[in-house]
């Protein structure tokens, strides 16, 4: 066989072994999103347990591969039920994006409980197969190969099957078509969700198992990757759509493996989003959307409560400002200025993010990008080309909302939440520049020695200087944004929020404004990524990375989406909440879980609610 | 606007608001040890092995009287190596005058954002894994290390794998951080000079599982040795998947593979790796025995470079303290000074004051064999 054929075969095995992993896990969120309509962010860490148990049942218990699986599934199984009572089921008539943050909450709770419980060291797991190869004309597979396909292949039967035979497989698919008129049909939606969990949790598991097997290693933050390489596959077969999540998974899987052959390891990421991206924006319902579906819903119904928002009169903000102002006179200890200094620069981001997220009803999961482009913009301005630092922060704003804004321009087309995944792919695909293009950004390295900030020449170093700047560039920043929703703009960006095809057949030119709105909100963040920049003195790739943007979505649910007060005061929370539990040491993140969940089951619509 | 007119003065200097005092350690009771390093998150595991090594060391010295009767401690705050919580642990631990000098962080993002506030607060940083050439260049004379530079280290494993081991056609990994791309282009560059040829440079990100297409262009390229720059459980997938895929390469790796870990997550497939390292819990040299003895007996596991490193980084900063007195002040006048420390890894420890950085570090060559690390006896593999 020739050369390149033989190369062109592994990949193709690679691709589509790795695919198929990606596609159970996608399946799992399409059953999930279906029923619930919601984007379930502890899968991964039902993932990871999965490949945890199998671990436990091979290595420790010594039993046999099939009694595994069952076991696997089993737990598995039980943990979605319980997932579905708790980040489901008693939230399900609030507002519809507390259920988010639940399972945000969740899946802190289970990564550190793993953790703690079998340390965060990688456990190995040996592989019980036997490691013969097949060899098929030049062509090598191996026998875990062979078992992942087969276990694709099975599950795809058995799940066609029970969705097209059993009476349960009916209720599903008649709950996802429509909620309200299934349960008229006597359906017990409670049921159906629970019974969507748990078969979500078992495919999860088995694939995370599956995984662990494939890698012969286990450990307790393999969730985040997974849940996000199965969210994107499941994007790309259509939002819910089952075969289509097998479909974008298998292509996932073969894009990456071929992507990784002609450039190297270091592009999987930015290819994969890339090519996720492309396909979105030719088709903006997902590859094998039917021409004809229904819209998919606005942002309106998922996103915006029905509740009454806590609104502060204009003197109570003031005087909030001003107390904030005056507090280093009363407390000075730089620690305590440091956490508040974090809060009020990543209050700035929530500032952006509740911009176009809560008032223009795109949700940016794409944040961290923009504090990127922000900072690296003023670092070189400052370092390479010695502008002063004033200058700079203010040029880095502008670099970033146009180049965001040029960014975020394929994903215009796209509707609720799919912008979400496609700004947190040009999140990613900006730190994967960083990191790849050497000669400007200095590639791994990184920037050293980032002049700190100066204000009018002088030097803001100290703890109470910083905090001073931080708090002012937050204060113009709100102010400006406030300027912009009482105008006609802003009027303008909710009618596009509550309805966008009203406010087209209105003359209403979509794709202007919202390229006003994230120009807006990419130059709030952007000033708020380059004064970090500075601050820091250093940057590299992995200053601001997607985790940032999960974080800053966060804050903006948990304050109350479109409101900005809220959006501080949910920077102000989160960023404060995890020093509070210092002393906790080990446990700190598990409790901060814990509190996400408390907080959204009790204030559902947001500390603040939304506007 | 008055109240923004008022803090623009202040932002410029004009009015100090309230500072804590000028508080000096204090002079009896426990002298305090502040480390700022991953507890949680992504990088949690090597905050758990540091606090094994400190925890050695402590017991050490503390059960031989403290240092002029004092006790050493730790503070261990949690910063999962992000710039963001790095900087606010900073703060607090120059606002704390019980602590004398700081330790870490883990990575270079969390660990340089860290370095200003570390050398206002005129708090020595110690960052004992902080490999990045700008670590104690950019930091200013408050920022030391004890990690041994890839300007080090790099060329080391050049010389290992050419005229030791005998490869002349090199494919190299290396994990694309700071670390990795800087011991990449050092390695390249000396490999170059004794007449060898790298035909194949692979980089990946860390969290990258999936070998086995880049495994497939490697394969293509032909070379006749592998040469890994990674880290342990990234350096155990590949040599796995080298096996799987049937390649029949010798691989040689860096220091950083050498770990239990590497050996039980790369199982079979580690057989016969070379390493040029800089510690072996075999290694029968006393000072390696004695110390990994005692690691064996309270932990029962045998320690890796990162525990020991931590282990010996304590016993460092210990002479330090005793030299130059339990203040800030003191050790950082004490560190330049320190000549010839005994250290587990480096046999004998001084820092230069150029560079603040140890001065010679030693390597040391092993090879797998029969599932555990062995010193290589020049022949093993050699081609």
């Amino acid at each position: 066989m020739p050369h390149f054929l033989r190369t062109f075969f592994d990949q193709t095995i690679n691709g589509l072994v790795i695919g198929n992993i990606y596609a159970l896990t996608a399946v799992g969120l399409a059953l999930i999103f279906g029923v619930g309509n919601l984007i379930n962010f502890a899968h991964g860490s039902v993932y990871m347990i999965g490949a945890y148990v199998g671990w436990v049942c091979v290595t420790q218990l010594h039993m046999p591969l099939v009694a595994t699986f069952g076991v696997v599934a089993v737990i598995c199984g039980l943990l979605g039920m319980g997932i579905e009572r708790i980040g489901l089921r008693r939230l399900q008539n609030s507002a519809r994006i507390a259920p988010l943050l639940a399972t945000i909450g969740i899946s802190f709770v289970l990564d550190q409980l793993v953790q703690i419980i079998f340390s965060p060291n990688p456990q190995s797991f040996p592989n019980p197969l036997p490691t013969t190869r097949l060899q098929i004309g030049g062509v090598s597979i191996g026998m875990t190969d062979l078992l992942i396909a087969a276990i694709g292949i099975g599950i795809g039967i058995i799940l066609f099957l029970f969705l097209r035979y059993t009476k349960i497989g009916w209720a599903l698919r008649a709950t996802a078509q429509d909620r309200d008129a299934a349960q008229q049909m006597g359906v017990d939606v409670n049921r159906v969700n629970q019974a969507a969990f748990a078969l979500a949790a078992i495919l999860g598991g088995i694939a995370g198992m599956l995984i662990g097997l494939y890698f012969n290693t286990v450990y307790p933050t393999m969730s985040f990757q997974a849940g996000l390489k199965g969210f994107a596959a499941n994007l790309l077969g259509g939002l819910g759509n089952i075969p289509g999540s097998i479909i974008g998974g298998l292509v996932l899987g073969l894009v990456e493996s071929y992507g990784v052959a002609l450039f190297g390891a270091t592009y999987r990421n930015l290819f994969a989003f890339v090519i996720l991206i492309a396909v979105l924006v030719i088709r903006p319902n997902g590859l094998f959307s039917r021409k004809r579906q229904a819209p998919p819903e606005p942002l309106t119904g998922t996103f915006i409560a029905n509740n009454k928002p806590i609104t502060l009169p204009v003197w109570g903000v003031i005087a909030l400002a001003v107390i904030a102002l005056l507090l280093p006179f009363f407390v000075g200890d730089p620690y305590f200025l440091q956490i508040l200094t974090n809060a009020w620069l990543l209050g700035m981001v929530a500032l952006s993010v509740t911009l176009v997220t809560g008032t223009a009803g795109q949700t940016s999961l794409g944040q961290a990008g923009f504090l990127a482009i922000g900072a690296y913009a003023s670092a070189l301005l400052t370092l390479r080309l010695h502008w002063p630092f004033e200058l700079a922060l203010l040029a880095a704003g502008l670099i970033t909302a146009i180049l965001g804004t040029l960014l975020v321009l394929p994903a215009f087309r796209l509707r609720a939440h799919y912008v979400a995944i496609a700004t947190l792919g040009i999140g990613e695909i900006v730190n994967q520049v960083i990191l790849n293009w050497n000669g400007l950004t200095n590639g791994v390295m990184g920037l050293t020695n980032l002049p700190p900030p100066t204000f009018l020449g002088v030097v803001a170093v100290l703890p109470h200087q910083i905090y001073w700047y931080s708090l002012i560039l937050l204060l113009l920043g709100a102010l400006f944004q406030w300027q912009l929703l009482r105008s006609p703009l802003g009027r303008t960006w909710r009618a596009i929020r509550e309805d966008d095809i009203a406010a087209q057949a209105y003359g209403i030119n979509l794709n202007r404004y919202k390229a006003l709105a994230f120009a807006a909100s990419a130059f709030i963040a952007g000033i708020s990524g380059a004064f970090t920049g500075h601050m820091y003195t250093y940057i590299n790739h992995e200053t601001f990375t997607n985790t940032t943007s999960i974080l800053v979505l966060t804050m903006v649910i948990l304050g109350g989406m479109g409101n900005m007060l809220g959006a501080v005061v949910g920077a102000v929370a989160l960023t404060v909440l995890p020093e509070l539990f210092r002393g906790m040491a080990d446990y700190r993140y598990l409790f901060y879980g814990l509190a996400l969940i408390m907080m959204i089951r009790y204030r559902p619509q947001g500390l603040l609610g939304s506007i | 606007m008055g109240s923004a007119v008022l803090s623009l003065a202040l932002l410029a200097g004009c009015v100090v608001p309230a500072q804590p005092g000028a508080q000096s350690a204090p002079t009896t009771g426990a002298i305090y040890i502040g480390v700022s390093g991953p507890l949680t998150g992504q990088n949690a595991r090597y905050g758990a092995q540091w606090k094994k090594g400190f925890d050695l060391a402590l017991d050490e010295i503390n059960g031989a009287g403290g240092i002029n009767g004092r006790k050493l401690e730790y503070i261990f705050e949690d910063s999962q190596s992000d710039p963001k919580q790095s900087v606010i642990v900073a703060q607090k631990f120059v606002a704390d005058p019980r602590i004398v000098v700081e330790l870490g962080d883990f990575s270079s993002g969390a660990s340089m954002a860290a370095s200003p506030i570390y050398q206002r607060g005129g708090l020595v940083q110690f960052g004992f894994t902080n490999s990045h050439p700008d670590f104690t260049k950019a930091g200013g004379d408050y920022t030391w290390s004890n990690s041994v530079t890839q300007a080090q280290a790099a060329p080391a494993l050049a010389d290992f794998a050419i005229t030791s081991v005998g490869l002349k056609k090199l494919a190299v990994f290396y994990l694309n951080t700071d670390w990795g791309k800087t011991t990449e282009d050092l390695f390249n560059k000396r490999a170059v000079e004794l007449g060898g040829e790298v035909v194949a440079s692979e980089a990946y990100l860390a969290e990258e599982k999936d070998f086995r297409s880049a495994l497939t262009r490697i394969r293509d390229a032909s070379p006749d040795g592998v040469v890994l720059i990674s880290y342990q459980a990234d350096g155990a997938l590949i040599a796995q998947q080298i096996k799987d895929a049937e390649l029949k390469l010798p691989i040689v790796g860096s220091g950083s593979l050498e770990s239990p870990d590497f050996l039980k997550l790369g199982g079979a497939a580690t057989e016969g790796v070379l390493i040029r390292g800089q510690f072996l819990p075999e290694d029968p040299r006393p000072e390696v025995k004695t110390v990994v003895d005692k690691y064996q007996a309270k932990y029962n596991e045998t320690p890796d470079y990162f525990a020991i490193h931590a282990y010996d980084t304590i016993h460092l900063l210990a002479k330090a303290i005793e030299i130059g007195g339990p203040t800030r002040q003191g050790i950082h006048d004490a560190l330049p000074k320190l000549k010839d420390v005994p250290s587990v890894i480096y046999g004998k420890a001084t820092l230069d004051p150029a560079t603040q950085r140890v001065l010679n570090p030693q390597f040391v060559d092993l090879v797998v064999k029969d599932g555990a690390f062995v010193l290589w006896d020049g022949k093993t593999g050699k081609q």
